[in-house]
């Protein structure tokens, strides 16, 4: 159950393509593209994000 | 905030940085994070507006909630918001993993997150009133690891533990609840694309 050894399982993988996690598509395509993590981390004005966020991150070199 | 950090802290994670398919679930999750974290701002129903999915049961869930969306305007929306979730008193459901768990708020289960939390370097947002183990916030915390919201993405066996501590017990039950709600309209599809991705990632997190 290393996952070192394995990151990115490709029976993973392809189960969460199959499964539709990879499927949303067209409008979302430009947000998923690279957007999706930018969004969390760093809301854009407008997307709904600021307002809704309470969780800020204070990632202080902890470890997980 | 994000921060560099030394290669030995992220030995761990993948070279690249968030797969094609981790984006995408860590857009599911903070898709349903923002929409279960308060009534939905215009912006964000414009958004949905624009989702689209293929044929499998999440992909027609998504096209699902996209038609909702489209058929829907902000203050019916907002006032289904209120009926599930806020209420006269309380609202037809209470979306906190301890209630879920044990039948109370404020329960052992979120003593057990805030211990994860801080060990996992998230803080809660002070101005954010409900306890951390609201289902937004959750959903919020895994988009994050994911995504990388949290300094960087976490490995997927942090993704896991996580996920299996604090999401899976309850997360599934809630959202099918949220399908079945007597007020849910929109978010009867937001219910089942929370169901559906929960199974997904607990059949996924067994791949690892």
């Amino acid at each position: 159950m290393s996952e070192g050894e394995h990151p990115e399982g490709t029976s993973r993988r392809s189960f969460l393509q199959l499964a539709g996690a990879g499927t949303v598509a067209s409008g979302v395509a430009a947000l998923t593209a690279g957007d999706a993590a930018a969004s969390e981390a760093e809301p854009a004005p407008g997307s709904g994000y600021r307002e809704t966020r309470h969780i800020k991150s204070y990632y202080d070199s902890a470890r997980f | 905030m994000r921060q560099q950090t030394s290669s030995a802290d992220r030995a761990r994670v993948p070279a690249d940085p968030v797969a094609e398919e981790d984006r995408l679930r860590a857009y599911a999750y903070g898709l349903l994070s923002r929409l279960l974290a308060r009534p939905p701002s215009q912006a964000l129903i414009d958004e949905v507006k624009t989702l689209s999915g293929d044929a499998s049961d999440l992909g027609r869930a998504f096209t699902g909630l996209a038609a909702a969306a489209a058929g829907g305007d902000i203050r019916t929306i907002g006032r289904e918001y209120h009926a599930l979730f806020i209420g006269v008193g309380r609202g037809e459901l209470l979306p906190y993993a301890s209630y879920y768990l044990t039948g109370f708020v404020h329960g052992k289960p979120l003593a057990s997150l805030r211990s994860a939390m801080l060990t996992l370097g998230i803080a809660r947002d002070p101005a954010f009133k409900d306890p951390e183990d609201h289902i937004c916030a959750l959903m919020g915390m895994m988009a994050g690891l994911i995504g990388g919201a949290f300094g960087a993405p976490a490995a997927l066996d942090v993704q896991r533990s996580f996920f299996t501590a604090h999401v899976a017990p309850w997360a599934t039950h809630f959202f099918a609840d949220l399908e079945g709600a007597a007020a849910a309209d929109f978010y009867r599809p937001v219910g089942t694309i929370g169901r559906l991705l929960m199974e997904i990632e607990e059949t996924a997190f067994r791949m690892i």
